[in-house]
């Protein structure tokens, strides 16, 4: 018996996975031992096309298991489907230590580049070798590039790394 | 036999499930009791046994002028919330991008915003 995730977290991590139709979904195999589809499609009214492809989502992340049986009548095939909480756990781990990933290359890739913008909102930052190539100006609205300074978002992805390394690692 | 077990053990998730989601506050026993429709001696013996499993801890707690029991998890939930608003666990080429893959988080914008709001 491993049941060890809480609502708000199971609710959150299906939103991720599949959006609103998920978190009808995994309400319900949270709340059953077995479910087959059409139980789901009955519980939740989301169509039977829709609940398979977010299950399936939810199979390749092993968040539930799968179990066939035949219908003696018609010969079809019949999907049981169970919630693993005891996968939860590791599959949060695994999405946390890809985004610490994603965050730690950015913030090298800040630490070691000088920024140019043009103020306008709609327009991307310019490294400086890039600036150079268009000679200081804003190769999208044609404005001036002025130095731009990231020193606050390099303070905070410091501290989103710090978060989530102390999570991960304690 | 059968089904007075089933009964049981389903008393018993139930019951870990309010305490998982009653997180570090824990929950006073009396009070779960009161949730689930159990006797407080069923009560009793049930968060004995999920103590026993090291599934939960129970400290001893004075409440409104009586000795009670706080319950709560042994072992903290997962939880989500740093990264749930995140774009990355959303994007499409979230196994994808990386250290000199195609698709690199140095440019994008959209992870940007995401760490200057926070």
């Amino acid at each position: 018996m491993s049941y060890i995730v809480d609502d708000d977290t199971l609710t959150k991590l299906a939103d991720i996975i599949g959006g609103e139709d998920a978190v009808k979904i995994i309400n319900v195999l949270k709340n059953s031992d077995e479910v087959t589809d059409e139980e789901i499609v009955e519980k939740t009214g989301v169509k039977l096309n829709d609940v398979r492809k977010i299950l399936y989502k939810f199979y390749d992340h092993s968040i539930v298991s799968l179990r066939r049986t035949r219908d003696r009548k018609t010969g079809w095939f019949i999907f049981h489907w169970k919630l693993q909480t005891n996968q939860i756990e590791g599959y949060i781990k695994n999405l946390k230590l890809r985004v610490l990933e994603k965050l730690e290359i950015r913030l090298q890739y800040e630490k070691t580049h000088d920024f140019y913008h043009c103020g306008n909102s709609e327009c991307e930052r310019l490294t400086f070798e890039e600036a150079m190539e268009n000679f200081f100006r804003c190769p999208k609205c044609g404005r001036p590039l002025q130095h731009f300074d990231n020193g606050e978002f390099i303070k905070k992805l410091q501290a989103k790394i710090e978060e989530l390394r102390r999570e991960l690692y304690g | 036999m059968g089904s007075r077990s089933s009964n049981r053990s389903d008393l018993e998730r139930r019951a870990l499930e309010i305490i998982i989601n009653s997180r570090e506050k824990g929950i006073l026993q009396s009070e779960l009791w009161r949730d689930l429709n159990a006797s407080s001696r069923e009560g009793s013996r049930i968060s004995i046994k999920l103590e026993k499993k090291g599934l939960i801890k129970r400290r001893r707690e004075l409440a409104n002028g009586r000795w009670t029991y706080r319950l709560f998890t042994d072992r903290m939930p997962p939880r989500i919330d740093s990264i749930f608003d995140s774009p990355c666990v959303r994007c499409d080429d979230f196994y994808r991008c990386g250290y000199g893959g195609a698709v690199s988080p140095n440019k994008c914008v959209k992870l940007m915003r995401w760490i200057l709001k926070n």
